[in-house]
């Protein structure tokens, strides 16, 4: 667990010499616990102060980049056991596995449909990582041209998987230089699978079973020189992963075992149950996901959850502040404003839309908060509801003045009618209630 | 070497009865004894945790309810006890959510009905029920009163309490020896309120199930899902009044955008994924009845949660 | 009889022969330090005979002085006697330790040490002789009556046109005013003959609602009169971000010029009440939040207000007086306290040097609860602040029958916890027209000690009763019937209302907890709870704590200092050691943005509760409802 301000002021000199910049001991405190600002910022900390607060911000699990260029991604570097501690940094790339004994068409069209399919939700784009392919042929030859064909179609991250060192030198020669990631070096063959991806820097599976030899096996593979590593854990059974991800998260994160350090792969393809797989990995800290290509339904769901799970829970998904229309609005329909937090928004429209009554939603930027908290913390005031009218020029899209606001803002009914020149009715606090509201107080009108 | 997926915790998820036998007196064939959880969902070893119960969530008046599912129920949606036996016998279902959607026509007051669909549904299945009461303050009291009379014995699973309305619920429960789920919108702390105020007018602890409220993924779901994490880390860390079972129902799943807009052949496909993914995530972050509204679902998620307590059953173990 | 003059204030007294000088001193009313109580013990007496005749055994008590002490004509005050007319300095060091003061609102003294002084000098006329030029004449005269050294004392160019003409005009008996200004002193007035019994300073409490002034006799260390009058910016604007829009239309001038004027009328009004002229008007101090400051400076205070929220200056300010229009003594100099942030400005720096949490090791919070709120955590070492909108359900505002503290207004209640009929008491005990906030906070506890509400302040309308009713739009419960009250209706509060309450103190609660979660600190680490500002003067502290306003800690470490500000300003009137600390003070305070906290949704969710949702945090709450709840069975 990170440090308070104020356990970590009490290390730091508490000269206030300003030399970091910050103002005071105090506020250099605040930033270092936040991660807002780095140790070595101050001139007078001797070595051992340094490591003990250089040990709280420092990640415990490495950051490893699979692939170049655009469509490249980065995974490790997390901090929590549970996304509401802090937040999940870096989603999990997840890859779908073409076979070398596959037809060329086939890995042709998997990899374009990886290359080319978006999946957009709440303006931001989904898609999946990369191909795997594995040399399933055992073929040296056919494995270099399966990756010959990725290769042409697409600039995508790749995981190569083969248990032949001769199909990882023929595949290297073609995308060694695109950092593949590289599957897998075990006890048996990690000073030739060290030897393989050293010539191209590419990071390297390690695949092992229990924890300790794993333990043994990234030491090894470090002292090779190859320190980019990626584990995959040989779980037995499904049940068999929550447990060992999780004892691996939990090890590293505590810096207990600073030698599980390393993101985790997750080879869904491996279980009957694929799409259990796939959820398990997502929010069960895996970081490469392999997947056979998932048919539409599975493959929206599983982009989605991924999204939701590698959401920062401390910033709230926001919507764009704007007037937005519920059905066809006429000039006489009710206007409601409430605030940009994405929840709040989907949960009112959803209500709206059932109640079949056109209207519009005024969304005001209370940067991402609710109604409660926004209220609570100041932000959702008056000159936010007036500026907001007249951005996005509320007045000449009805022919009425009268504002319907969420029951949480009630307090600021009255500021608001003064500031705004507006009518304001105070709605229901549950967004359930709005359709009767609606029926009930604006037919009313 | 040590490492301890029990993390030194102290706390225990309370046991909740759902059902009675006949020896318990009840007519149930079976019943659930949820709850236990000494960890994270899953962790449990020695002796492993039950698996969470899957629910199908059927209804008494069909037009209140999602074109998809009664397009592929058919005519089974109109009569709830055939529903109902479907679920158990066909869809594997452990658990019946019944709906009383009839409640929701303008000005009802037919309480009498209520109580002989009850009664009607309790013949056609023998497992444990859930029954979801009233959505009109008015006749919560009547509706709940007569639920909890016709089943008394049953030890039902009584929905929905509130907390701007739980004291009818709470009476039925108390009055008939009935579980009751206790809901509250995605926050740890709204859900532990209503928990003491159920305490407060006597609800014992034994017999709620706390419903976090489930967003569908995409829609709030991870808001959800945190929710869920943190109730069950505060049961573990010794909060008694977090230290119930969950239950987790993405009701909205069959009316979100990607379902509605999907091509009619693929609708179902949608749909059932969409719940799949959903409980999948909501019985790992702790809930232990997942409750869903297409068939399909139940065998999916039945079949999931089964692998998750095998030691081994990948199809390649290297 | 003898008459003996004490310098520097030539307070003169009439003495029988032979009474000690510590006699004279005292019936002058100048307190003399006596740690010894006059037995020649403790050496802390120590005056300067000026002239005249004394008796004082020099030899028997040599071990108190230096030589040069000795040459100068030091004595001990308890051990010399008077025998004829004499004149005495009393050097600060003798005085300084005893004239302290109480200052309302503190319950420690306080040294009288203002940064203005008069010294009344006698000069010798210049001769062949002894040439030395006018100036140099008076600075070394007022060194030796006890003033700064005269090469530190700046003298500005008004003051030293006049000199010449003064000091043979007035026979080469002057009084000059010296104030310590940033980087030495300056002479910032000369006057004929001895005025030195007339120096005033004011301090002003500069609240965007009212404005109080306090006159201070900086020679005895008296307060002379009090005035307050209300904020004549109100005409541009309710709140204070009315008037910052109002600035921002090129209203600044206007502003500054009605904030001066809002400061004279006070100062008018106190003057006149105490007789005293406007010209012995030496000092003003001002306390007052970050924008009220700028403005009485005429500094723009647009940026204040909107991301990232960046005052102009947050450091003290020493101006002329006359330069704002704040009219005193022509030299008259202004103080300004310095501010934090946007939220935490003079005022709140007022509050902590008035309570003192700044100068212990025991860590204080401070809150103090307006229509926004501030919050400080701390102690000698560090400070953690924060502010937010606390809604004005506290002050009344936005709840059916809430009202300010005027007369009608319902500011105590109970309720039998058996028939629920209220008892309470009014202001000015007339029939009741509406409810105060703390009669607002008293009704909350007494409805949740009857199980009238719930913990979520939900009325239960199950409950058969005249007095819990189903309301017009919400369930309520009826405090006073119609008959009873001066407006004709029935007084009620709403579940709406409750819901509102509930809201404002969630918003203080999660504020404090916050910092307390930020510093890492317990509810038992907590020594001190204040509460400044109005409101806690009539708040019921166990009543605050049943609903969970402030975290519980025992009721009697719970303080109300009233109005800090003023008191902060007086502090920083008559001291000037405590105005040198104001600036340090301010920058230890680490200020917390409430929006960028993302705990503090949750702490406002979990304090949404009565008292908390975490009642282990209440323990004696919990103890006291369980209690209630047995007693109704």
């Amino acid at each position: 667990m990170a440090l308070k301000a104020l356990d970590i002021y009490k290390i730091l000199p508490k000269k206030n010499c300003k030399e970091c910049g910050d103002p005071t001991c105090l506020t250099f405190a605040m930033k270092l616990a936040s991660g807002k600002a780095d140790v070595d910022l101050c001139p007078h900390l001797d070595d051992s102060a340094k490591s003990l607060l250089g040990a709280t911000t420092r990640p415990p699990i490495r950051l490893i980049k699979i692939g170049v260029g655009e469509r490249s991604f980065a995974v490790g570097e997390e901090f929590v056991l549970y996304r509401h501690d802090k937040t999940f940094y870096h989603p999990p790339g997840i890859l779908f596995k073409v076979l070398d004994t596959q037809s060329d068409e086939e890995i042709a069209s998997v990899t374009k449909r990886v290359r080319d399919e978006i999946f957009t939700r709440i303006g931001t784009d989904l898609r999946f990582n990369g191909i795997a392919i594995e040399n399933s042929s055992g073929s040296a030859e056919k494995f270099a041209q399966a990756v010959a064909t990725v290769e042409e179609n697409a600039d995508l991250p790749l995981v190569l998987i083969s248990k032949n060192f001769e199909a990882f030198n023929e595949a290297l020669v073609q995308v060694g230089s695109y950092q593949p990631l590289i599957h897998a070096a075990t006890m048996e063959n990690f000073r030739e699978m060290c030897a393989i991806v050293k010539k191209h820097n590419c990071p390297l599976v390690i695949k092992a079973y229990g924890l300790e030899e794993f333990i043994v096996l990234a030491k090894s593979c470090s002292e090779e020189g190859v320190k980019k590593l990626v584990m995959d854990l040989c779980p037995q059974s499904l049940g068999d992963y929550i447990m060992l991800s999780t004892a691996v998260r939990q090890l590293a994160i505590t810096r207990a075992v600073p030698d599980l350090g390393y993101p985790v792969y997750f080879d869904a393809a491996n279980s009957q149950l694929q799409d259990a797989a796939i959820a398990l990995g997502i929010i069960k800290y895996a970081s490469i996901i392999i997947t056979p290509p998932l048919p539409v339904a599975s493959a929206k769901a599983a982009l989605t959850l991924r999204q939701n799970i590698y959401t920062d829970p401390q910033k709230p998904i926001q919507m764009n502040p704007g007037l937005y229309r519920v059905g066809a609005p006429g000039k006489d329909a009710p206007v409601l404003m409430t605030v940009n937090f994405s929840l709040t928004f989907f949960t009112l429209e959803g209500y709206l839309e059932s109640s079949r009554i056109p209207c519009f939603l005024l969304i005001v930027d209370t940067e991402g908060l609710s109604v409660l908290t926004s209220v609570a913390a100041g932000k959702l005031n008056e000159t936010l509801v007036h500026d907001s009218i007249k951005k996005f020029d509320v007045e000449n899209e009805v022919s009425h003045k009268t504002l319907i606001i969420p029951g949480y803002s009630a307090p600021l009914s009255g500021r608001i009618e003064e500031v705004t020149g507006w009518k304001v009715m105070v709605g229901p606090r549950d967004a359930a209630e709005i359709g009767k509201y609606l029926q009930e107080e604006w037919k009313k009108q | 070497m040590g490492y301890d997926l029990h993390f030194g915790w102290t706390g225990v998820i309370g046991p909740v009865t759902l059902g009675a036998t006949k020896a318990e007196g009840g007519t149930r064939k079976m019943a659930y004894h949820i709850g236990g959880g000494t960890t994270l969902p899953f962790l449990d070893t020695t002796p492993p945790s039950s698996s969470p119960l899957v629910a199908l969530e059927i209804c008494d008046n069909p037009e209140y309810w999602s074109p998809i599912v009664r397009h592929f129920c058919g005519d089974l949606v109109t009569t709830a006890d055939d529903w109902a036996k479907t679920a158990e016998t066909v869809y594997g279902a452990d658990l019946v959510r019944l709906y009383l959607t009839s409640t929701r026509e303008r000005n009802f007051s037919d309480i009498v009905s209520i109580g002989k669909t009850v009664e009607s549904v309790l013949q056609a299945t023998a497992l444990p029920l859930i029954i979801e009461g009233s959505n009109e303050p008015r006749i919560d009291s009547d509706v709940f009163q007569k639920c909890g009379e016709v089943a008394q014995g049953e030890k039902l699973l009584l929905g929905t309490a509130e907390a701007s309305r739980y004291r009818s619920i709470a009476a039925s429960a108390i009055a008939y020896n009935h579980s009751l789920i206790a809901q509250s919108p995605i926050d740890v702390n709204l859900a532990k309120q209503l928990n003491i105020l159920l305490r407060e007018i006597g609800v014992q602890r034994d017999h709620i199930i706390i419903d976090p409220y489930t967003g569908a993924l995409g829609y709030g779901f991870e808001y959800s899902y945190s929710a869920m994490e943190r109730i069950r880390f505060s049961a573990l860390k010794g909060d008694a009044d977090l230290g119930m079972p969950m239950i987790s129902s993405a009701i909205d799943s069959l009316n979100i955008k990607e379902v509605r807009e999907a091509d009619p052949e693929q609708q179902d496909d949608m749909a059932v994924q969409w719940e799949y993914y959903t409980g999948i995530a909501a019985a790992v972050a702790g809930a232990e009845i997942i409750s869903v509204r297409h068939p399909k679902t139940v065998g999916l998620l039945k079949n999931a949660f089964a692998s998750f307590k095998k030691s081994a059953d990948f199809s390649e173990v290297k | 009889m003898r008459t003996v003059t004490f310098l520097p204030g030539y307070r003169k007294i009439d003495v029988p022969r032979g009474s000690t000088i510590l006699d004279a001193a005292q019936r002058a009313g100048i307190s003399i330090n006596v740690v010894c109580g006059g037995q020649g013990k403790c050496g802390k007496c120590i005056v300067y005979l000026q002239s005249g005749r004394a008796e004082f055994d020099q030899q028997k008590y040599l071990r108190f002085f230096s030589e040069d002490e000795l040459n100068k004509g030091a004595c001990l005050a308890c051990e010399t006697t008077v025998q004829g007319d004499l004149q005495v300095l009393i050097p600060e060091s003798t005085l300084i330790q005893e004239q302290k003061i109480l200052i309302e609102g503190r319950d420690t003294q306080i040294e009288l040490h203002p940064s203005v002084r008069k010294y009344y000098v006698e000069l010798e006329p210049p001769t062949l002789a002894d040439p030395s030029p006018d100036l140099t004449r008076l600075l070394w005269g007022i060194q030796k009556w006890g003033g700064p050294v005269a090469e530190k004392v700046y003298v500005p160019l008004e003051v030293m046109r006049e000199i010449p003409t003064l000091l043979r005009h007035s026979n080469w008996r002057v009084t000059g005013t010296i104030a310590l200004v940033p980087g030495g002193y300056r002479l910032v007035d000369l006057q004929e003959n001895d005025t030195s019994n007339r120096i005033f300073g004011a301090a002003i409490d500069l609240g965007s609602t009212t404005v109080v002034a306090y006159i201070w006799d900086l020679l005895r260390g008296k307060v002379v009169a009090v005035a307050s009058n209300y904020n004549k910016q109100i005409s541009c604007g309710e709140d204070i971000l009315a008037r910052v829009n109002f600035a921002k239309k090129n209203g600044l001038v206007k502003l500054q010029a009605l904030a001066a004027e809002s400061i004279n009328t006070a100062l008018t009004a106190a003057s006149n009440s105490a007789g005293i002229d406007r010209e012995d008007i030496y000092e003003v101090v001002v306390a007052g939040n970050t924008v009220m400051t700028h403005m009485l400076l005429g500094i723009d205070p647009a940026y204040i207000i909107a991301e990232p929220y960046v005052p102009v200056v947050q450091r003290a300010l020493s101006v002329a007086a006359g330069r704002i229009g704040i009219a005193g003594n022509q030299n008259c100099g202004l103080f300004a306290f310095p501010a934090v942030s946007d939220f935490i400005g003079g005022d709140i720096i007022a509050d902590i040097i008035s309570c003192g949490m700044s100068e212990h090791d025991e860590i204080s919070l401070l809150i103090d609860i307006g229509t926004n709120f501030e919050v400080v955590l701390g102690n000698k070492e560090w400070m953690f602040s924060c502010a937010g909108a606390a809604g004005p359900a506290l002050e009344g505002g936005e709840v059916l029958f809430g009202m300010r503290a005027n007369p009608g207004a319902i500011e105590k209640i109970t309720i039998d916890p058996y028939t629920l009929d209220p008892t309470y008491s009014t202001i000015n005990n007339i029939k009741p027209r509406g409810i105060t906030g703390s009669g607002l906070i008293d009704l909350l506890a007494e409805l949740i000690s009857a199980c009238v509400i719930d913990r979520t302040g939900r009325i239960n309308t199950q409950i058969e009763h005249k007095r819990v009713r189903t309301g017009a739009h919400f369930p309520e419960f009826v405090v006073a019937f119609a008959a009873e009250t001066d407006i004709g209706k029935d007084i009620v509060i709403t579940e709406n209302d409750i819901k509102n309450l509930i809201m404002s103190k969630a918003s203080i609660h999660a504020a404090c907890v916050t910092l307390m979660k930020q510093a890492g600190v317990t509810r038992h680490e907590i020594n001190t709870i204040y509460f400044a500002g109005a409101f806690g003067n009539f708040l019921n502290k166990k009543n605050a704590t049943i609903i969970g306003l402030i975290p519980e800690i025992g009721l009697d470490q719970i303080k109300n200092i009233g109005n800090g500000a003023i008191t902060g300003a007086n502090l920083a009137l008559i001291n000037r050691g405590v105005r040198k600390t104001l600036d340090d003070i301010a920058k230890k305070i680490a200020y917390i943005e409430l929006n960028a906290e993302p705990s503090f949704m949750d702490e406002y969710t979990s304090s949404t509760f009565l008292p908390h949702t975490d009642l282990t945090l209440f323990p004696m709450v919990q103890q006291l409802l369980d209690e209630c709840r047995l007693r109704k069975g």
